[in-house]
């Protein structure tokens, strides 16, 4: 639920998602459900003369099981406030 | 060591007490990362920043004997999905 | 939800777990991310022949096979001779 809600602050904005079988895509996130599936507009494949397999495909949508990493944009990354929520999270866990 | 003392009852807690530090984790596929921890949840997910990742090559085709090439990179923030994710080790406090 | 929303009756490519890349037009989806594709064709793609194309007509994928479902630009699309592409098909996933 935390992940999900750092993905929703991060709508808008730009990111690069680095897929299990090594596609690099970069785009603007436009929406995230709670399976971590992403939505991503405007993208642009790494190394596009490798992979003109999306040379057509401007928007997409990528199924979070297949997610390696997701790179953020850290200027729009609170780290404090993070930490803070994941402490929260971890403790209601303990109690149930 | 008295575990009420080190606040650590089960493996969670030794992530949970690493949040802020430099953390190394160990992922499928020949891959390393340290980063500092900033946020993770049951399934692993973390957001780490300032990250080096390394990835291991075993060139088997040019050296049979298994000659490992080393690939690193930085990235500022990264999410990693948990289901990649083998071990998290905390920062050794040497 | 992220979902598949607005992709229904759009041309879409599909990239599976296998690493194969199918482009039809998207005629319904759940939940899970099942997908149908009515008038859909496999890309085959490689390095020493241009991407040959195989008819598979309607076509059911399963959801836990989706990697990736991309609207395609038709403009963008027809302006592209597919039998002048070389390349690497995409790789399976590997977890």
């Amino acid at each position: 639920m935390l992940i999900f809600s750092v993905f929703k602050t991060l709508t808008d904005q730009q990111v690069t998602v680095e897929l299990k079988n090594d596609l690099s895509i970069t785009g603007i996130l436009k929406s995230v459900d709670q399976f971590l599936n992403i939505r991503l507009d405007n993208i642009k494949v790494l190394d596009e003369g490798r992979h003109p397999h999306m040379m057509a495909v401007k928007n997409c949508f990528i199924r979070g099981s297949v997610v390696r990493y997701v790179q953020l944009p850290s200027e729009h990354v609170d780290t404090q406030l993070l930490e803070d929520a994941t402490r929260r999270e971890a403790l209601s866990q303990v109690k149930r | 060591m008295d575990p009420s003392a080190t606040g650590i009852q089960e493996p969670f807690d030794l992530i949970r007490l690493s949040l802020s530090e430099r953390v190394f984790v160990k992922l499928r596929g020949d891959r390393e990362v340290t980063g500092i921890l900033h946020a993770y949840d049951g399934h692993m997910n973390l957001i780490l920043s300032d990250v080096e990742e390394t990835i291991m090559i075993v060139d088997t085709e040019n050296a049979p004997d298994g000659t490992v090439n080393v690939a690193k990179r930085k990235m500022e923030m990264l999410f990693v999905r948990g289901d990649g994710v083998i071990l998290v080790s905390p920062p050794s406090r040497a | 939800m992220s979902s598949l929303q607005g992709y229904v009756d759009r041309r879409v490519l599909l990239i599976l777990q296998d690493g194969r890349a199918i482009v039809g037009t998207m005629a319904g989806y759940d939940q899970k991310s099942n997908v149908v594709l009515s008038d859909s064709k496999e890309r085959v793609y490689s390095i020493d022949e241009g991407v040959e194309e195989i008819p598979l007509g309607l076509y059911l994928v399963k959801g836990d096979m989706v990697v990736l479902i991309g609207e395609i630009d038709e403009v963008l699309d027809q302006a592209v001779d597919l039998a002048t592409v070389r390349a690497e098909p995409i790789m399976p996933i590997r977890y």
